[in-house]
Parts: structure tokens; sequence; C-alpha cells
């Protein structure tokens, strides 16, 4: 639900790069977004076509990275791919993990003409 | 063309929190940030916890709330400064509302704010305050299943304060696989079981709240 304020937030940052450009028609944005959010890629997609209606975004291709949850054992050190939300280590069935990746919420790149 | 850009899509609410946090740590204000799904007894919570803090810790509170302002009129009844802060529709406050909300109050005079969010689940976790700390309030009624579906606020929580402790035996909780889905996803995390109904529990919650507060430096 909050994916509206999430890309309102997405197109306070096109506005920013682009205001100062002659080509202003944003035919691409690439959002990397983590699987450790709660943002749903549905739910962006939706809000994208909202926000984008009537400005130099509206038909733009969104691309969206997805970045698995990799954590990091605090006893034995493993690290790899986690189980979607589990922190138990594969290696010593401690929970105590540290998140490596999966938090990532942010604006890549933009493609402009 | 292509623009590399690289920039957090919460970055605006980020420099807001940082803000607001600077203001708390240099007012000696401890934070924090009650998150929990719509009815889990966030303001019944709070209420005990007034009442128990009453005369040892000096509190505010800033209610959240989509269209009303239901929870600071009860908050009100207390004698504590409370301010309303209304999202006109957003599941979720953000930063920017806290520092409107936080300019009305003489923080000098605080030791603790509390801040209770927009009951939901989800949405809330995202946006960063400037809290020292995010609180979850689980009610038992909501099955215990809710850790595992939703991890990211008891992943990001300090404690979690599993509430309506009373009509336990009137559900299908399994009150110890949910304490140990709890610490499979936080294993640093303090669980308090209570009950805003009886007070039952309370006092350690309140007295760990105090712990915090007092580990803050005026
Ligand atoms: N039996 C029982 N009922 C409780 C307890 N705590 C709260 N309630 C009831 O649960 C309902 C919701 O409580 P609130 O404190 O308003 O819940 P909330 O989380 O603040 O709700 P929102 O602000 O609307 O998201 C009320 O009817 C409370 O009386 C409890 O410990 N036991
Ligand atoms: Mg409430
Ligand atoms: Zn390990």
């Amino acid at each position: 639900m909050h994916e509206m304020a999430l890309m309102a937030g997405v197109f306070d940052i096109i506005r920013q790069y682009t205001t100062d450009l002659s080509d202003k028609n944003v035919t691409r944005v690439t959002l990397v977004v983590g699987e450790m959010t709660n943002a749903v890629p549905e739910a962006l997609e939706a809000a994208f076509e909202v926000h984008a209606k009537g400005t130099p975004v509206e038909g733009a291709k969104l691309v969206i990275k997805d970045i698995p949850l990799v954590a990091r054992c605090r006893s034995c050190g493993w690290e790899g791919k986690t189980e979607k939300h589990v922190f138990m280590c594969p290696g010593c069935s401690s929970f105590g993990m540290e998140l490596i990746s999966g938090r990532e919420l942010y604006v890549e790149s933009l493609e402009v003409e | 063309m292509e623009i590399k850009v690289n920039t957090g899509i919460l970055s605006a609410n980020e420099q807001k929190a940082v803000e607001n946090r600077k203001l708390f740590k240099e007012n000696g204000v401890f934070a924090i940030n009650l998150m929990g799904s719509p009815g889990a007894g966030k303001t019944t919570v709070l209420e005990k916890t007034i009442d128990y803090l009453s005369g040892k810790v000096r509190l505010a509170v800033i209610e959240g709330d989509i269209y009303t302002s239901k929870d600071a009129r009860r908050i009100e009844k207390y004698g504590v400064p409370v301010e309303q802060i209304n999202t006109g529709g957003a599941c979720h406050l953000d930063a920017k509302m806290v520092s409107g909300a936080l300019s009305k109050f003489d923080l000098t005079g605080l030791d603790l704010m509390v801040i209770e969010n927009v009951g939901n689940l989800v949405c809330p976790v995202e946006f960063d305050l400037g809290e020292d700390q995010k609180i979850a309030v689980l009610s038992i009624t909501e099955g215990d299943d809710k850790p595992m579906k939703y991890p990211l606020l008891f992943r990001e929580s300090g404690a979690v304060i599993l509430n309506k402790m009373d009509i336990l035996d009137f559900t299908d909780v399994d009150l110890e696989g949910l304490r140990k889905d709890i610490h499979i996803i936080n294993p640093d995390i303090k669980i308090f079981e209570v009950s805003a109904r009886t007070g039952q529990g309370i006092d350690q919650w309140a007295e760990w709240l105090t712990d915090r507060v007092k580990d803050t430096v005026k």
C-alpha cells in the first residue's frame, strides 16, 4: 500500500535528474529492490503508471531488479542466500545472521531521449 | 542517453529522520516507534505504560492515524502532552510528518517520546522516523504465523509485546512456537508477554523501557 509513497519518492528523484536536461522524455526507469523490503513489484508497477500519467515519464518502461536475501553467520562465518526470511545458519544452525543484501531500495538509472 | 542515478528511494525520508534523531539526541529524549496491526492493542498498552511510568519518566506521545484523533483523545486523559498526526489516507507515518509534530513539543522537559504508528504490519516499517527503537505489538489473537509472514517488523524491532495474554486459552496459539519463530527472525529481540486488559506483564516491559530511557544521557 505504501508503494504509492515510494513511487512519489522515485518521481522526485526523476525530476531532480531531468529538470536541467533538454531531453526530458524518460523511456526507462530502473529500480533495484531487495527481497527483504516490503515493496511488492506489482504494486510498484501500478503506482508507476499512476504517477507517470501526464508527465514526460508516461509510457516509459519500468525495470525492477530483484536482489536476493544474502546473510552471513556471526558464529561460523557461513555466507549465502538465505531461505526467505528464515535466518538460521545452514552451517552451524545458530540464529545470529547479519544481512549482507536484500534491503536495497533505490533508483539505479534512467534512459532519456 | 542513460543517466546513472543510484539514489535511495527513501533518501528524502532518511534525511528528515536524521534531523529528528539529532533533535531527540540533543534533548536527551529516547524515542520509540510503536507498530502493529490495527487493533493489536498499541494504544491500550500505551495507556497502561503511561500509568506505570507516571512520576518516573516524563513522556509525550505522537499519535498516527489515517483520519481520526480518537487515540489522541484517549491519551489526553492521562495528562501527557500529545500531538495527533492524520496521514490523510497514507498507511504509515513518515519522518516529515513527525518533524512537524515535534515542533509543537517542548523537548527539553522530556525523557521519552512514544510514536504510535498507523495500524499496519507492513508499510510503516520502511519509514525511519528518527526513533531510537522500533517496538512491535502483536496480539496473540492475530495468529502465531504472523512473524513469519511479516518478518521485517520483527527483524527491525528491539522488542515485541505479545498482547492479549488474558485470552490465550480462547486461542489456538502455540506460544512456544511463536517465541521460536520470532527468535529465528531476530535472535536479539526482547519478548514481553503482556495483557493490557489486566495489566499482567506491563511492569517488565515498562522497566525494560525505563532502563533504555535512563541510558539516554541528558
Ligand atoms: N482482551 C484483551 N483486549 C485487549 C487488550 N489490549 C487491547 N484490547 C482491546 O483490543 C481493542 C483494540 O485496542 P487498541 O489499543 O485500540 O488497539 P490499537 O493497536 O491501538 O488499534 P489502532 O490504533 O486502531 O491500530 C480494544 O477493544 C481493546 O480494549 C488485551 O490485553 N486483552
Ligand atoms: Mg491505537
Ligand atoms: Zn553458522
